[in-house]
């Protein structure tokens, strides 16, 4: 099966992002303020604090990426599309 | 509200590529153990094949293909005979490693006498077959964890249950990620939403209030639902466990849901669903049982809500996808490794992707933010200038 690629990133793609605390780089797109998707690579799970240190089973997510998102939205370096 | 986009006026076409003909790689649960420990081969239509399940004199669950290779005798209508299942036609002698150990009427057992083997595993009361293709036998980071609760006593037992669905398997997959159909469909509201899909596990997180206009209030002294908190993982292309706990205003409803599936071909699957409680104070003896049921049916009435959407619908592999979607394309792309053989998995099939809806903080609060730090940069600039924004 060809993998194909998401409709929605056609108009707007995910930009790079580095994390303040630790310096990973993912890749970040928000659809709206309460929306968020982020990609990791094997380079950002590798340099990720709360990532490496985290125990066994699902990790949620990291909450210092987190912050670095909504400051980078709040800051206007990520897009967020103006809700009608 | 919706903005409808003019512009383009091309017809969108449906696109389906032809099924994929082999079956997913991984672990797959035929159900509960104990139904194949009744001294009974049992057969099961799985993975494009006629299977044979049997429990040798050693305890063991075994799962052979049922075709014997001597004359194409179905072994799974045969009789088991200590460690071996025999064949109804001749008593060919089959063990669970895929060998035929003897042949009654002969005295020896002719060369290539080996059959299809797949490995098994009995865990917390439920039977897994490893399916792989490539032959290859399970890796430890990719088995099913462990139930704690399967095993105490102070939860329920399973409460099981199978249905046949007609049609490819991939569309109970897809639910992983659809947001919107959980409101359409099961009538629940999700406040707080995520999907990680990482390595070989796609979770599905969410947090819920149940919908006022779908369920009725509450009578005096009865408990009344507050919400609903549910993590969920697909660990690999079948089975997922979902925690799941109900709030309500006097107590909390631990339980641990199995929804789970094994494709029979390409074009039908068996759907099960399993569910344990967890007994309490509150929620003791048969109340507990009597809870896992109710469970157990509204889980199954929520199948049949999907069940009636897929016999209708069309396979597609180019969803148009709005922005309240969650994500159908890369939750493909994670299940995708596991119809390509190991060396041909990508590392955009595995790498770690997470899809997130949180609606617990209003829009306001986050405009009203961005003002601010606009306000702030402003003031900041026209100090450091000496003039005004």
């Amino acid at each position: 099966m060809t993998i194909r690629p998401d409709n929605r990133l056609l108009d707007a793609p995910m930009q790079p992002l580095t994390c303040r605390r630790c310096g990973a780089g993912v890749e970040v797109r928000k659809a709206s303020w309460h929306q968020t998707s982020v990609q990791w690579n094997a380079d950002a799970a590798g340099t990720c604090l709360e990532r490496r240190t985290a125990g066994p089973g699902i990790f949620p997510g990291c909450a210092a990426l987190r912050d670095s998102i909504v400051q980078a939205a709040l800051d206007g370096e990520i897009a967020v599309p103006e809700e009608s | 509200m919706t903005a409808v986009e003019a512009g383009n006026d091309d017809i969108r076409r449906i696109e389906a590529e032809a099924l994929p003909t082999r079956f997913a790689r991984g672990w797959h649960c035929l159900g509960l153990s104990e139904k194949f420990k009744d001294g009974e081969p049992h057969t099961v239509n799985a993975f494009g094949q006629k299977l044979v399940v049997f429990q040798s004199g050693d305890g063991r669950i075994n799962v052979l293909d049922a075709y014997c290779r001597h004359m194409g005798g179905d072994l799974s209508q045969g009789t088991i005979k200590g460690d071996e299942i025999a064949c109804p036609f001749h008593d060919w002698r089959w063990g669970g490693d895929g060998r035929c150990k003897k042949i009654p009427y002969s005295r020896r057992v002719p060369l290539r006498a080996r059959t299809a083997a797949w490995t098994t595993m009995d865990q917390d009361g439920l039977l897994f077959v490893w399916n792989d293709p490539e032959g290859n036998p399970p890796p430890p980071e990719v088995t099913i964890p462990r139930i704690e609760g399967a095993t105490r006593d102070d939860w329920t037992d399973w409460v099981w249950t199978e249905t046949i669905v007609n049609t490819n398997c991939r569309e109970v997959v897809d639910n992983v990620v659809d947001m919107a159909h959980f409101f359409y469909v099961h009538y629940s509201f999700p406040t707080y939403f995520k999907n990680i899909f990482e390595g070989h596990v796609a979770t599905q997180i969410m947090k819920g209030t149940g919908r006022q206009d779908t369920r009725p209030p509450a009578k005096d002294g009865e408990p009344r639902l507050l919400g609903n908190d549910s993590a969920a993982s697909y660990h690999g292309p079948s089975f997922m466990i979902d925690d799941l706990t109900y709030h309500y205003d006097t107590m909390d409803i631990n339980s641990v849901l199995i929804n789970a599936h094994y494709p029979i071909d390409a074009t039908s699957f068996v759907l099960h669903s399993g569910i344990i409680v967890q007994r309490t104070d509150k929620l003791s003896g048969p109340a507990a049982d009597e809870m896992a049921r109710k469970m157990s049916s509204f889980i199954l009435k929520g199948f049949d809500q999907d069940v009636q959407i897929w016999k209708n619908k069309a396979r597609i592999d180019n969803p148009l996808l709005c922005e309240e979607d969650g994500p159908v394309y890369q939750l493909r792309r994670w299940y995708e490794q596991f119809y390509v053989d190991v060396a041909d998995v990508r590392p955009e099939m595995v790498e770690r992707f997470e899809f997130e809806l949180d609606t617990t903080r209003p829009v306001e609060a986050w405009k009203k933010e961005v003002e601010e730090n606009l306000a702030r940069k402003a003031a900041e600039l026209s100090a450091s200038t000496g003039r005004p924004a």
